[in-house]
């Protein structure tokens, strides 16, 4: 009699086992990525100017963020108003620039340019929406008056933040 | 092509990190994670700041840290408790190195606030 119930028991523990749910579970954090897509290039459309433009022969940088959770982070773009790494130079520089918000994800990050905040070479967006942002960075740098800029590397920084709010 | 935008990612998690008791009297830890998917960066440099972004002392394995890319590297913070209410960002930047031709090089900081 034993013999014959043990099996039994034993299938059906088994199979009541089988049938226990197993919840997958899992926690979504508010995150942000900086990626830099493409890093600027300057042109020299003439001995005294370094610009990003393509129309200057260079390329504007892109940076694109991507926010997991929306209303948490603010992304600030800092242009170049100094280089890197350069040769000597005696005069003066004068830098522009601009950090725009380009494309994205969602429709209503098109408002971003309207809303963003410029304070020096600093502009600051809030990432109202979650997605993925793209920015272009535009940098030149005139060198004296029309003076011509040493033969050499150029480099510039530009920093690209993402900060929580 | 979304996989060449993902290799060149910086990323830091908690967002909001909360700092609980160390093992050392005194001081509070939080653990921070940060993810390198950028393959022309390698290292990073650790900093903490007050909410008007003055630098607070703090400690960790090391204020620089070598991450190679596509890989987690975790982290602990540590803060003496007599700073904790000042403690607002918790920040990693990438460090490049000096570059070659006339370019722009970018320098990303992700900060995550502390609460």
């Amino acid at each position: 009699m034993i013999k014959k119930i043990t099996p039994l028991i034993f299938l059906l523990s088994t199979s009541y086992a089988w049938a226990v749910n197993s919840p997958i579970t899992g926690t979504v954090q508010a995150s942000c990525s900086i990626v830099t897509t493409t890093p600027g290039q300057y042109g020299v459309p003439n001995i005294w100017k370094l610009s990003t433009a393509a129309a200057d022969g260079g390329q504007d940088a892109v940076i694109k963020t991507q926010i997991g959770t929306a209303d948490k982070y603010k992304v600030k773009i800092t242009h170049p108003n100094s280089f890197s790494s350069s040769p000597s130079l005696s005069d003066t520089l004068t830098w522009t620039g601009s950090s725009v918000y380009t494309s994205g994800s969602v429709s209503g990050m098109s408002a971003y340019n309207a809303a963003k905040v410029v304070v020096g070479n600093e502009t600051t967006f809030d990432m109202t929406l979650a997605g993925t942002t793209f920015f272009t960075v535009a940098s030149t740098a005139s060198y004296g008056y029309n003076r011509a800029f040493p033969s050499g590397s150029y480099t510039a920084l530009i920093l690209a933040e993402c900060i929580a709010k | 092509m979304l996989l060449g935008f993902q290799a060149q990612a910086h990323e830091m998690t908690p967002a909001y990190p909360k700092f609980s008791y160390s093992h050392i009297s005194g001081v509070s830890v939080t653990k921070m994670f940060l993810f390198n998917r950028r393959n022309d960066v390698s290292y990073f440099e650790i900093g903490v700041f007050s909410g008007d972004w003055k630098e607070i002392p703090f400690a960790s394995t090391s204020k620089l840290i070598k991450v190679k890319h596509t890989k987690k590297y975790p982290f602990d913070v540590y803060i003496r408790n007599s700073d904790l209410d000042r403690v607002t960002y918790i920040c990693t930047s990438s460090k490049s190195f000096k570059g070659e031709g006339q370019r722009t090089i970018i320098t990303s900081r992700i900060c995550s606030k502390v609460e």
